[in-house]
């Protein structure tokens, strides 16, 4: 089937966060994390068939985008770049038949293509957050509910699989100009990302020497960056976090109070158990962020949540005036208040 | 220099004083003597971007709400004045706004909305809006962002500031509480609409605008949730806001809007736009955006718009200012991490 959203309420947030499914899904992460742990990105590891398999479909969405390039006389009203919309076309167009080199289950196929789409950003608002990473955590988790990676694939499944997902989203970030979804700005631990650092602090947790405050130090992080995905995270805002008139580089302090405040930690290893606290409680249980996670056949919607209200086919389909509703001619603020008489619960806006 | 004592005594009057004449000369003992000199002493620490006690923010929000409850739904504005957008927090880019378009009170100010979170100064930016439309009640207009509200502010970063800065969220509630009182809309010498968002379909007319009841957390549907959330599109007629909250609106709603208001333009903030302001609609809305490179990435720069008394419009444009050595504040792991 394809997976569509379901939680809409607090009493939604909760039935969630006591499930099976979100137990399931927080026990992959750590298990994902735990596999990497004190293991840099160029560890010499075995890369199974499977491990291949996904990093085809990642290397031909990469290639998507060299397909699609931003042509800069287009000028409109919003920061991201229209382009993307066509790159999510493709990769939704193709992702079919990229899955059928994993499964050949059509049902499976559809299910996790659905994830693997909303991975790369929101195609309307052209923008990227945690939400969206989700999307591709779930990606690997209904990989994992099927079987198709085992949990000896786990260590190249983030050293080689979500670090090339990671480098993708870097392209996508600076090519399309995403526009931070949902970004608590200088309050939030990064304007894109969470699963790098959480991922990342678990390869230094075993290091003899690097310490938390490592991240302050440029040459270390410079040196490192290829090799430890938290280090890269520094390094990518680092690189975009200057004066855009000298290029001057801002301090961490300045532009990430939250990632200065958590290089006080005692250890790496608090880091790594901390993020995993910080993960469940920042995106898993957040209603801004958990109303547009997905359930389906594979990740299952715990029992007792609001019943799917079908409104996201009527927000998806190329639908663009209240006026002209499917056809049907609407005095527009009629349709306008009849939204409101629906009455149903609202989801949190973006901003 | 001209002390600019007066506060409103009523709904200020339908022929709009000028900024110049003090039409209402009563000074209400809520603005006395003792009161100038606390905002002044506060402007004063403000402008070193040192935060208000809570004693304090507490005294200026019971002021503010005696001045801003007065004020009206669309707020009569006069010209000259300069227009801004989005600030959200970038302390130190407000004050390179007040450098470049001139000092406030000798220049009218407008804001538009969003003074709050995502930069690292939201508590002392707003402190710093608020108690210069306490000390200049006349001078300035600061209108009620989306970001002003309870429910937004505890995703985007203005509740944990609050709470970082002052260790519990009572400054936080003592603001979300004085911003239900911030007009929602503004009307420049009858011609420019200004708000934050856009344009709603329940709403036609300025006239429906005023009969609102904007003190109250912005809702999340209807008339006032739209004008605070809306956007402009290249698409005609409305359409479903992809924000989940407001709609889209086409450049025939704007046209129309502004012909049924005898308007010559709208002025909305909300979006970031590089160059820090961009006309959309054939001119019949512009964008300003007054967020130097927005969430210290973005690259953008940041403008503002100058009306004259001939209505002549223009705009400037700046780049961030250098910011001054590191955050004073020590390091606090979250307990996440302990």
């Amino acid at each position: 089937m394809i997976p569509v959203r379901r939680i809409t309420t607090e009493g939604d947030l909760n039935k969630w966060a006591n499930s099976e499914t979100f137990n399931e899904l927080v026990d992959f992460v750590e298990r994902l994390q735990d596999s990497v742990a004190g293991k840099t990105n160029d560890e010499a590891i075995e890369v199974s068939p499977a491990v291949e398999k996904v990093m085809k479909i990642l290397l031909r969405i990469e290639l998507i985008i060299q397909e699609n390039p931003v042509l800069h006389e287009k000028n409109i009203s919003r920061f991201g770049k229209v382009e993307f919309k066509s790159f999510y076309d493709q990769v939704k167009s193709e992702s079919p038949t990229l899955l059928n080199n994993l499964t050949s289950n059509e049902q499976d196929v559809e299910e996790i293509s659905a994830y693997l789409v909303e991975s790369w950003g929101n195609r309307t608002r052209i923008d990227y957050g945690s939400g969206h990473e989700l999307n591709f955590l779930c990606f690997l988790f209904c990989l994992n509910q099927r079987s198709i990676i085992k949990p000896s694939d786990y260590e190249g499944v983030i050293l080689k699989v979500f670090t090339k997902y990671i480098s993708i989203m870097r392209i996508l970030q600076r090519n399309y100009w995403l526009e931070p979804a949902g970004s608590h700005g200088v309050w939030g631990l990064d304007d894109y990302h969470f699963l790098p650092f959480l991922f990342g602090a678990s390869q230094l947790s075993t290091h003899p020497y690097m310490k938390p405050k490592s991240i302050h130090n440029d040459e270390l992080v410079d040196t490192y960056y290829k090799q430890y995905m938290y280090f890269e995270c520094i390094h990518f805002l680092n690189s975009v976090k200057i004066m855009p008139n000298n290029q001057q580089k801002l301090s961490i302090r300045w532009h990430s109070p939250m990632l200065d405040d958590i290089s006080s930690a005692k250890s790496w290893l608090k880091i790594k158990e901390g993020m995993i606290k910080m993960y469940k409680a920042e995106v898993l249980q957040k209603l801004p962020i958990i109303q547009h996670f997905m359930f389906g056949d594979i990740i299952k919607c715990p029992e007792g949540i609001s019943e799917y209200s079908g409104e996201e086919d009527h927000d998806n389909h190329a639908h663009n005036t209240w006026g002209d509703c499917c056809g049907i001619k609407i005095p527009s603020a009629i349709a306008a208040s009849e939204s409101i008489k629906l009455n149903k619960p609202k989801p949190v806006p973006f901003d | 220099m001209d002390l600019d004592t007066d506060v409103p005594m009523e709904d200020v009057s339908e022929d709009q004083p000028s900024y110049q004449q003090k039409t209402t000369k009563t000074t209400t003992p809520d603005l006395q003597k003792e009161n100038i000199g606390d905002l002044d002493q506060w402007i004063e620490k403000l402008k070193n971007c040192e935060p208000l006690s809570e004693r304090d923010v507490k005294k200026l929000c019971d002021m503010a709400t005696d001045v801003l409850q007065l004020e009206e739904n669309v707020q009569p504005v006069q010209v000259p004045v300069t227009i801004c957008g989005d600030v959200h927090g970038q302390f130190h880019d407000l004050m390179e706004l007040f450098k470049i378009g001139g000092p406030c009170p000798d220049t009218n100010y407008l804001f538009m909305g969003d003074y709050v979170d995502r930069g690292y100064y939201s508590v002392e930016t707003v402190s710093f809006l608020v108690c210069m439309k306490v000390r200049y009640p006349k001078r300035i207009t600061i209108l009620r962002g989306n970001h002003e509200s309870r429910q937004i502010t505890q995703v985007y970063g203005f509740y944990d500031e609050c709470l970082r800065k002052y260790g519990s969220a009572s400054v936080w509630k003592l603001f979300t509480d004085l911003f239900d009182y911030f007009p929602i809309t503004a009307l420049v010498d009858n011609k420019i609409f200004c708000l934050h968002g856009g344009l709603s379909p329940m709403i036609e007319t300025i006239d429906q605008i005023r009969e609102l009841n904007r003190t109250q957390e912005v809702p999340h549907e209807g008339p006032m949730c739209d004008l605070l959330w809306s956007d402009p599109d290249d698409r005609g007629g409305w359409g479903i806001s992809p924000r989940g909250a407001g709609f889209t609106f086409g450049q025939d709603i704007s046209e129309q809007f502004n012909h049924t208001n005898d308007l010559s333009l709208i002025a909305r903030a909300h979006q970031l736009v590089m160059e820090g302001y961009a006309w959309t609609h054939q001119e019949s809305v512009v964008t300003i955006f007054s967020a130097p490179n927005y969430c210290y990435r973005c690259g953008n720069q940041a403008a503002i718009m100058e009306v004259d008394e001939l209505h002549n419009r223009q705009f400037i444009q700046y780049d961030p200012s250098v910011r001054p050595g590191e955050p004073t504040v020590t390091r606090k792991t979250p307990d996440y991490f302990l």
